[in-house]
């Protein structure tokens, strides 16, 4: 049922650089997803690597500047009952809460949340799409009442992540090691639309692993929320969602950034929004216009044009709420 | 052995032993154990693990068995080739449509129409071959290796298309299954002319796909000629009679067993392909074989209450009366015909009073798995167009919805010719149940307080019946008493979830005086158990419990008999009660159950039970009413369900827990029906099904469901039906759900979406539609 695959738990960071020479190896960390994507023949592999004893990967740590170093191992479930996370970002706690269902959260990281496949039916299914080397994308003329409304190109998936979008908003940094070195990049650059690449969804190279996250300090009135919508209460990914991180001056948003989720083949910063917004006071006259922002140069699909009103909606409505 | 005459869809097409009829029994009067709320009397072992179900038996040098499974909608199997399969470590055995012993299994009429391993593969899910090999494991790589020419051909996915010229065909007979039926009663046209208000509007239901949890298999064995099947099923002579048909076996030599099963709904009523191929592999490999389907093989091929799609026009008159309905439905099967517009005209025919019916049914086929019974096969489709233009009519003729349906509750069943009901509580369904739910009194506060806000508040009404649940012959129940006063009840039924062990177990205990949990039951086992049907229809207590009063009462009869001469008092004075004759006159005159001498010297008693007929010209009809409160985020299209309050007609209740779970449990199903659930097949590309996983199918989950849910059963105190005066309440339980969320989301919004489910792709759309979001 399972390809062949040899097993290594690696015992430091560096051991599990060294495993990851070879081309085809897979890094397990919740192990969530992993070998429901190799039983589907979603990707093949010849070795994982677990990071499950990598402590030191773990936990959610005060960097001294008013910031947070959250590990990759830490667990979806920790991140969402957080003192300081709920404390000083409300928007990552309220997306790792959105997240899956208990167990999952329980189970993921929040790495591997970063850096999960796509859940488009086609590249799960038994379908030899674009995405998976194939020379069509089925999402396109099928059934893609879950797919993309803005940023596809050649590939229509929505990246499925709710604590991607949030940390984009807090603009935070993924820190990342290889063998030759760490290297940082910021969340809104890490994941790779199809249009620059269709067959990669992060940064990362062979050989990389994701150690930890850091987000800076709450900029003073900074006000955040996760809203997400799905089409059941638990167990599912976002139809619509969206991240807000925004500085108040009183009632005027001074600063901020807006990333929808459910979206685009990326956590969407949608900076149409933004200039909306920005240096305004929320009122329902400036929510429906920024709803209508975030919908701007949308490209629906046959089947999503739903996700049109609801986006407006969604948008509007988490501005609002916000606000108050 | 012949065809019963009034065949529900449960046991069409199955031959059916006439059974004696048991002396009539009086109506109990006041019950001891029966209606309490006991807890189950296997839920230890259910709750423990120890509850041996057939994935989890395991018998020495037992092989395990996996079938390939046809990718296409539509194929040709010209070649299979399984020699790199067969050669693989592990491998037993390798079956195909070029294998002898295939050829050698004979077409069943509600089964296997053509071979086993039919070459002409209609639907993505169709049986290509099968293996058998030392693990599960070494199973699936084999079926890896098998390697398969198919020819595609062209596929028909949407029944919508079916008809139109041009599209392709199912099967050389077309797509359609049998002729348009048709059913009239009264004159429409005339109807229509006497209305004040007409409506007409259309409704479509998407293809809903049983997932019970527990997955269809069996474990496959041979001693010499006689095959033991220890099979998931809800009726184990189903499996019997069909598995000895196709194999050409005299039924005895077929023993099948199915002590625990984890879920059924209609699925599992009738024998799967994989029962016969299991019983194949084992046969040819001389070992047992075990083979358990994997979940996405019973998303595409075990089964689906399909798609529908329904035109209901409907008159009424100022006063409330209803002038007449027409009701147009056609669904589709899948590719073979299996009733894939079974009884969606019910609900239309039968619910209220209407002098002036037409419905019309069109089968249809399409390149896709099986329809088979789903709770309440119809039902709850032909409610939610029904129950939705009932409050639709309500409106325009400015009367509320509880009080036209009150206005036209029928004493008869028009539906089979104006024959009386053995009892009908549907009008205290509706008032009690709105009673119970604060009715009146929400409406009014909902509309003092005007609705305003994004998120929007609405109440919703939906009532129902079910055509089958009364239960009927045959069946034959046994049971024993022991010396030392234990009891054995031995009956063939199955207990699919439903508690049934629990409530016959209760039953006897009613009447031996002894406790339930003293009740040891034999079941489900073509061995060792009298006939019984499938557990399905809703009529397993209605058709089982009678019998095994009957059972009961002859042992009761017995001992008495026994004691009497033994106390030297008249028989008619003497009865059991804790485990003792007791004289109903005297409280000197008892003795205990192990002091009987004739006990003693016979070790044992047996009674025997059979279920008689149900009453001449009459109909046993179960009903139901359900009330829910939805609040609707009119900017998301989310709907929450806030609370349910649901009254129901089931007769007696035999169990206050296991009907509850019943009533709780047919919510939840009709929340997944109403507001979730929806098979997506890749209509446009490939006709593969999408959401082939238990992430993308979305069944509800807890957080779908309220905490908030009301059980108000109604005893109409039926002594007419049967002898223990219950009627069914399984499927009636899931009938109103979805219509009752569809009007309360309109209530609530003001918008009327026809189409489940009402997720927040559609809702959302139509709310936009309307200019909001």
């Amino acid at each position: 049922m399972l390809p062949p695959f040899s097993y290594v738990r690696a015992q430091s960071l560096d051991e599990a650089l060294a495993q990851l020479g070879a081309s085809d190896t897979r890094i397990s960390a919740g192990g969530s997803d992993l070998l429901g994507c190799l039983r589907d023949e979603v990707f093949t592999c010849s070795k994982v690597v677990s990071l499950s004893r990598l402590d030191a990967l773990r936990g959610i740590r005060d960097d001294g500047r008013g910031g947070v170093r959250i590990g990759a191992l830490t667990t979806i479930a920790a991140v969402a009952s957080d003192p300081v996370i709920n404390q000083r970002y409300p928007v990552l706690a309220q997306a790792a809460r959105a997240v899956a269902s208990p167990q999952l959260r329980h189970q993921g990281t929040l790495g591997g949340n970063l850096c999960q496949k796509p859940r488009c039916w086609y590249y799960r299914g038994e379908f030899h799409c674009s995405r998976k080397g194939g020379s069509t994308c089925y999402a396109l003329a099928g059934e893609n009442q879950f797919h993309c409304i803005l940023g596809g190109q050649g590939c229509y998936i929505v990246h499925p992540s709710d604590t991607a979008p949030a940390l984009v908003a807090l603009d935070a940094t993924v820190q990342i090691a290889g063998r030759g070195g760490t290297r940082r990049v910021p969340m809104a650059r890490f994941h790779v639309s199809p249009r620059d690449d269709i067959r990669r969804e992060t940064v990362l190279e062979a050989g990389e692993i994701v150690t930890a996250i850091d987000i800076p300090a709450a900029p003073r009135g900074l006000r955040s929320s996760y809203r997400k919508v799905r089409a059941r209460g638990a167990w599912d990914f976002a139809l619509a969602g969206v991240a807000l991180a925004l500085q108040f001056d009183g009632a005027t948003v001074r600063a901020g950034r807006v990333v929808l989720s459910g979206a685009a083949p990326i956590p969407w910063r949608s900076e149409a929004v933004e200039r909306v917004i920005i240096g305004q006071a929320l009122t329902p006259e400036v929510a429906a216009r920024a709803g209508d922002a975030a919908v701007e140069g949308a490209q629906p699909l046959k089947r999503n044009g739903y996700k049109v009103p609801l986006f407006r909606g969604v948008v509007r409505e988490a501005l609002l709420a916000l606000a108050q | 052995m012949k065809e019963h005459p009034d065949a529900q869809y449960y046991i069409r097409g199955i031959e059916l032993p006439e059974t004696e009829v048991s002396t009539d029994l009086e109506p109990w009067g006041e019950t001891r154990v029966v209606g309490k709320p006991l807890p189950r009397v296997d839920g230890y072992e259910r709750v423990s693990g120890t509850a041996v179900y057939p994935a989890d038996l395991t018998l020495p040098g037992m092989l395990y068995g996996a079938i390939l499974r046809c990718p296409h909608p539509h194929a040709m199997v010209t070649a299979v080739d399984v020699r790199r399969a067969a050669a693989m470590p592990g491998v037993r055995a390798a079956l195909t449509a070029f294998t002898p012993l295939d050829r050698a299994t004979r077409p069943h009429a509600d089964m296997i129409r053509t071979q086993l391993f039919d070459p002409h593969c209609r639907f993505q899910g169709e049986a290509v071959a099968a293996v058998a090999a030392e693990t599960a494991y070494q199973a699936r790589d084999a079926l890896r290796a098998i390697q398969v020419q198919y020819e595609e051909r062209p596929f028909l996915a949407d029944e919508r298309k079916a008809l139109e010229p041009g599209a392709p065909q199912v099967r050389d007979s077309g797509n359609q299954a049998g002729e348009t039926q048709v059913y009239q009663r009264g004159d429409v046209a005339r109807g229509f002319a006497e209305a004040d208000v007409v409506l007409d509007q259309e409704y479509r239901n998407e293809c809903e796909i049983h997932t019970p949890m527990e997955l269809h298999g069996c474990v496959a064995r041979w001693d010499g000629d006689r095959l033991t099947l220890w099979e998931s099923t809800q009726g184990v002579y189903n499996v019997q009679m069909q598995v000895a048909a196709t194999l050409g076996m005299p039924f005895s030599l077929v023993r099948v067993v199915g002590h625990y099963m984890g879920g059924g709904f209609g699925s599992k009523l009738q024998t799967s392909k994989y029962s016969v191929v299991a019983a194949l592999l084992a046969k040819t490999t001389a070992r047992p074989v075990k083979l358990v389907l994997t979940r996405e093989e019973t998303l595409l091929a075990v089964g689906n209450r399909p798609a529908s799609n329904m035109r209901l026009k409907a008159g009424v008159k100022r006063d409330g009366t209803i002038t007449a309905m027409q009701f147009w439905g056609s669904g589709a099967s899948g590719s073979e015909p299996a009733g894939g517009v079974s009884l969606l005209d019910w609900p239309v025919r039968d619910t209220y009073t209407c002098a002036n019916v037409r419905t019309e049914l069109t089968d249809l086929l399409i390149n896709a798995g099986p329809a088979r019974p789903f709770r309440a096969p119809g039902h709850p489709q032909g409610a939610w167009a029904l129950e939705q233009m009932m409050d639709a009519l309500a409106e325009a003729i400015g009367m509320d919805p509880v009080a036209l349906r009150v206005r036209n509750v029928p004493t008869v069943s028009q539906a089979r010719g104006n024959v009386p009901y053995t009892s009908t509580g549907l009008r205290q369904c509706l008032e009690q149940g709105a009673a119970a739910f604060g009715w009146d009194a929400v409406r009014a506060e909902i509309a003092r307080q005007g609705n305003r806000g994004t998120v929007k508040r609405g109440v919703g009404v939906a009532a129902g019946l079910w055509v089958a649940g009364g239960g009927g012959p045959p069946s034959t129940a046994v049971v024993k008493i022991f010396a030392d006063g234990s009891v054995n009840l031995n009956m063939g039924a199955s207990d699919i979830g439903t508690g049934t062990k629990t409530v016959m177990a209760m039953v006897v205990a009613e009447e031996l005086g002894v406790a339930p949990d003293a009740v040891e039951i034999e079941h489900a086992d073509t061995g060792s158990t009298q006939f019984a049907t499938g557990s399905g229809g809703s009529k397993t207590v209605p058709t089982e419990s009678p019998a095994v009063r009957a059972a009961a009462v002859d042992v009761k009869r017995q001992l008495l008999e026994l004691a009497a001469e033994e106390l030297k008092v008249e028989v008619s004075t003497l009865t059991l009660r804790d485990g003792k004759v007791v004289s109903t006159q005297d409280p000197a005159v008892t003795r205990s159950l192990t002091e009987l001498q004739g006990l003693r010297r016979r070790r044992s008693l047996t009674g025997v039970g059979y279920r008689g007929p149900n009453p001449a010209n009459k109909a046993v009809t179960p009903f139901a009413a359900q009330f829910c409160e939805v609040e609707v985020d009119t900017a998301s299209g989310e709907v929450r369900v806030v609370r349910f309050v649901a009254a129901h007609d089931s007769g007696r209740v035999m169990n206050q827990l296991t009907y509850q779970n019943q009533v709780f449990g047919g919510i939840t199903m009709g929340i997944g029906f109403g507001l979730t659930e929806e098979r997506v097949l890749d209509v446009d590309q490939t006709g593969k099904m999408a959401n082939l996983n238990w992430h993308d199918y979305k069944l509800p989950t807890m957080l779908d469901v309220p905490a908030d849910m009301t059980c108000v059963p109604i005893d109409p105190k039926d002594t007419e039906c049967n002898a223990t005066g219950a009627k069914g309440i399984g499927e009636p339980a899931t009938i109103p759900t979805a219509a009752a969320i569809g009007n309360a989301i309109y209530h609530a919004t003001g918008v009327r979406v026809t189409h489940t489910p009402v997720d927040p792709l559609r809702l959302v759309a139509a709310l936009a539609e309307r200019g909001e979001g």
